[in-house]
């Protein structure tokens, strides 16, 4: 295929794309001229430059709808239903067209010409006002064509003896890549038009393989400098300079994933047309909404989205939205809302899909999972709404709703489920009957380079994605005999009352070696661990819980994800190679994988069901708390308050006048001490205090504990008799707590002391919290 | 692996080269032994680096090395030949630093893992002979024949052979 007809297949693909979210908004405002104007421009560079290339059957059909699209923007008629359907079809015909030159490079000439003939007589009978109303030409062709002057000249005032060239140029300037969406055209006619001639001047088309050579190169730089930044760490000299190639490279990595974004409109657009069609199908009436269309995301992430995003709105109006007359009698309104939202959330784009249709009734989803054998009914007992609306996502349960369901269409949730796990994001679901249900798909901004901790086994440096992660644990050598408990050779942690399958890393990846060099001659069934520090890294992956168990832990770093070779890639359990900032190699380890190979040995359904557990206890509280003993008492610390928890000498602890604060961190901390918690340690130079840090309003305080309990689920309290809720206190693990009043706690006597933002990256949890 | 695919490809890297021409060879040791690799499939020689062990591998993966902003898998010839993992007694000195040949094959790029890397070595077609019958199968799925030189066998491998896609496969 030569080159121009490559180029005219692009254009004409991007015009048509435009085309159709110009003719879906078109429904909504039939005489917004900047919308027909658009339309027309389409159709027209097509018209024309096929004729230059000789595509005659294109050629014919585009000038029957140039001719009907001429009457439509000259205001001799208005757009209704059947003009749109027809158009429409005309647009899918010539889609039909481009793709046959696309594969076979021509048009199919003799092909279906019978189908050509009638839409083009259907499209000629719109044009004439007694198959349509007439509508008189109103003021709205004015601004038109004074916008049409002065911000394009070259515009066809005359469509007929106008020229290829022109219209080609201005259907480029709309097209470039990572330009946001037009505005709806409320505001459009003003300035939508000279930005789209604007743009023509200051963007190009880059080839994608290029921008990923370049991502590829940035990764690169991004490795020499972290090596660079190491090795230079302590020469005064270069700390000038490379902290320069710091910013620089920071900057640049920015700039080229900035290249590689696109707005997620180009996957939203095509939602209007799909809903339109859908809805007409199904006799639902739908309106959609569709916010944050700007936000951006990288190409290749979005394409991958494409597909779940599809299912998920198809099933919102198949299963979500009901009849019009179903909605009339629950007292909703007929036509029915879908809601496309998407927006970033520090390193995530979330898209959510809302409608407010009949939401998933979970008793529904209950039965038909025990019909369907996923899950026994003892099983299906214990769960909660939120673990029962977690089934739709089992593979083999979409069908079974299928079945029941009018339509016929059934799409698998599993499907949207893998596509969005399988880039790295995450699919949450809420629903409520009666009210509809939204679904969030929380994609990850990039692929390449994702934030990782670096943990340390069989002495060498693993990466694991921090997006799995959730806490850290870190066991003392001298504790480790009693906080590892082993069930028959299988070992187990306690993690607030919860029991948690451990995973030993070394033993997994070290099988093999281990046998080699059996010299410290622990067998993978043994119990005893040898005498130093362990850390679990608790891990959330595709829902199952578990405790890595590494030796240690390294700095948490950016990583470059780097593609291992097929060989190692089938063991399954890495999913890819980073250089780090010290130059060394780290394999990438995939929790999914580990929990999947490791659950055999375990048993997986007992762990799921402890997962289970806990997620139900998390849905029912009302709220959590850090219980705390304090001298003989006992209180409770909401745990939304609490920043972390300090293990400090004593001596650390200094007075103004009568007051105990902390130097903590370059500020000042005061200390609450009710309990006498200092008393009980005086005499004791060596004695350790501990102290919960909290969040106070903008101010910190801290407070001295003997020992941190445990994290619980409060729930309120009511005086007998009588609705008043008990303030001060809450029933904790049966027993009447009291709650600590960070807001009575006295503020320091000084000016004011600014709030310190401390977010640690997790909650590095000590071991004497379980 | 029957002998006859191993004679075939013997016979078509002959045929590659004109009749009677000249061939350049890489020569690498392992052990006693020498090697030769045609310098066409050698992208470049990477000396003295220390692979990243891959826990669970298959046992001739060598490990990882970082080459050019990708990460390469190699392909450890002593473990492919059944030959003891060495320690010290490579030329650097220093434990587990290996010289690694960067080859190019069908299946991409990897890393092959030689105890050292000696001289490119000029060789004449006429002097190849295939691998002997009596080879044991391992080895002969390995080795495409030999060169005879004056000091003794230069042993031919065949990069397409030694790919760790193909060995993979094979294993």
């Amino acid at each position: 295929m030569d080159e121009l007809t490559r180029e005219f297949l692009i254009e004409s693909q991007e015009g048509l794309d435009r085309m159709e979210r110009c003719l879906t908004d078109l429904e909504e405002r039939p005489q917004d001229t900047d919308l027909l104007g658009e339309i027309f421009r389409s159709v027209h560079t097509i018209k024309g430059t096929t004729g230059f290339l000789g595509f005659k059957r294109l050629e014919k059909l585009a000038h029957a709808g140039e001719n009907l699209l001429g009457l439509l923007r000259d205001g001799k008629l208005s757009a209704n239903q059947a003009i749109i359907t027809g158009l429409l079809q005309l647009m899918d015909a010539l889609r039909g067209i481009l793709r046959i030159i696309e594969t076979h490079n021509h048009e199919g000439e003799g092909e279906d010409l019978h189908g050509d003939a009638a839409l083009i007589a259907r499209l000629h009978e719109l044009q004439h006002p007694e198959a349509t109303t007439i509508t008189v030409a109103s003021a709205a062709p004015v601004p038109a064509q004074l916008t049409h002057a002065s911000a394009k000249p070259a515009s066809p005032a005359i469509p007929d003896s106008d020229t290829a060239p022109a219209p080609v140029a201005a259907a480029k300037a709309a097209i470039v890549l990572p330009d946001p969406p037009k505005p709806p055209a409320e505001q459009a006619s003003d300035t939508g038009k000279p930005k789209a001639a604007a743009a023509s001047d200051s963007t190009l088309r880059v080839d994608v393989v290029l921008l990923n050579r370049m991502m590829n190169l940035v990764g690169e730089l991004v490795l020499t400098r972290n090596q660079i930044l190491q090795a230079t760490a302590t020469d005064p000299n270069f700390t000038m300079l490379s902290r320069r190639l710091d910013m620089v490279t920071a900057d640049l990595r920015e700039s080229v994933m900035r290249a590689r974004m696109q707005p997620v409109s180009n996957v939203f657009s095509k939602f209007p047309r799909i809903i339109r069609d859908l809805s007409q199908m199904l006799h639902r009436r739908v309106r959609l909404v569709m916010e944050g269309q700007d936000t951006e995301l990288d190409k290749s992430l979005l394409e991958a989205i494409k597909d779940p995003l599809t299912h998920a709105v198809r099933n919102s109006l198949d299963h979500g939205i009901e009849m019009p007359d179903v909605r009339l009698a629950a007292g909703k309104d007929p036509e029915g809302t879908l809601k496309l939202r998407a927006y970033q959330e520090s390193s995530h784009v979330i898209i959510e899909v809302s409608d407010d249709g009949a939401g998933i009734g979970v008793e529904r989803v209950r039965a038909k999972a025990i019909e369907r054998g996923l899950i026994t009914p003892e099983r299906a007992a214990l769960l909660g709404e939120r673990e029962l609306l977690q089934l739709i996502f089992l593979p083999g349960f979409s069908t079974a709703e299928a079945v029941t369901n009018v339509s016929g269409r059934g799409v698998g949730m599993d499907v949207v489920r893998t596509n969005v796990e399988k880039i790295g994001g995450k699919v949450e679901i809420e629903s409520r009957p009666g009210k509809g249900t939204t679904l969030r798909l929380r994609i990850p901004l990039t692929l390449a380079i994702i934030p990782a901790l670096i943990v340390r086994s069989l002495n060498q440096s693993f990466a694991l994605p921090q997006g799995a992660l959730s806490e850290l644990v870190h066991i003392p050598a001298d504790r480790l005999a009693a906080a590892i408990e082993w069930m028959q050779g299988t070992p187990l942690y306690r993690l607030r009352g919860q029991l948690l399958p451990l995973i030993f890393l070394d033993r997994m990846l070290g099988n093999h070696a281990a046998r080699l060099k059996s010299s410290n001659g622990t067998s993978p069934e043994s119990e005893t661990l040898p005498e130093r520090d362990h850390f679990i890294a608790v891990l959330d992956a595709d829902g199952r819980r578990y405790g890595l168990v590494v030796d240690g832990l390294a700095d948490p770093e950016e990583i470059v994800v780097k593609p291992l070779s097929a060989i190692l890639k089938a063991i399954g359990l890495y999913s890819g190679a980073t250089v780090l900032g010290s130059g060394d190699l780290a394999l990438i380890l995939d929790p999914g994988s580990i929990a999947t190979r490791a659950g055999v040995a375990l048993g997986g359904a007992k762990e799921s069901t402890e997962v289970l557990r806990e997620d139900q206890k998390e849905d029912t509280m009302g709220s959590r708390y850090l219980l705390v003993e304090a001298g003989e008492r006992r209180a409770a610390v909401p745990l939304g308050d609490v920043l972390r928890i300090e293990r400090i000498p004593f001596s650390r602890v200094e007075y103004i006048g009568y007051r105990p604060v902390l130097n903590f961190e370059g500020q000042l901390l005061p200390i609450e001490d009710s309990a006498g918690v200092f008393a009980s340690a005086q005499g004791n130079p060596d004695a350790q205090l501990i102290v919960v840090v909290c969040r106070e309003g903008n101010r910190q305080v801290g407070i001295a504990v003997s020992h941190v309990l445990d994290v619980a689920a409060g729930n309120e309290l009511f005086e007998a008799g009588s609705q008043h809720r008990a303030s001060g206190v809450t029933l904790l693990n049966d027993h009447v707590t009291g709650i600590v009043d960070l807001g009575a706690i006295q503020p320091l006597p000084m000016a004011n002391q600014g709030a310190i933002a401390q977010n640690s990256e997790w909650n590095q949890v000590s071991e004497t919290l379980a | 692996m029957s002998e006859k695919p191993v004679v075939k490809s013997a016979l078509a890297l002959r045929k590659d080269s004109p009749a009677a021409a000249l061939l350049e060879m890489c020569s690498v040791r392992v052990g006693q032994t020498l090697f030769g690799i045609p310098i066409a499939h050698i992208l470049e020689i990477v000396g003295n680096t220390r692979p990243q062990n891959v826990p669970l591998a298959p046992e001739f993966v060598g490990g990882l090395v970082h080459y050019r902003g990708d990460v390469l898998t190699t392909v450890s010839l002593r473990q492919l030949l059944g030959m003891p993992v060495q320690n010290s007694d490579c030329k650097s000195g220093k434990e587990g630093h290996h010289d690694i040949l960067v080859l190019e094959s069908s299946g991409g790029c990897f890393g092959l893992l030689v105890d050292s890397v000696g001289e490119v070595l000029t060789v004449s077609a006429a002097d190849h002979e295939p691998n002997p019958s009596t080879l044991d199968d391992r080895r002969s799925a390995l080795f495409a024949g030999a060169y005879k030189l004056q000091q003794g066998l230069l042993i031919m491998l065949d990069p397409e052979r030694l790919d760790p896609m193909h060995l993979g496969a094979a294993a």
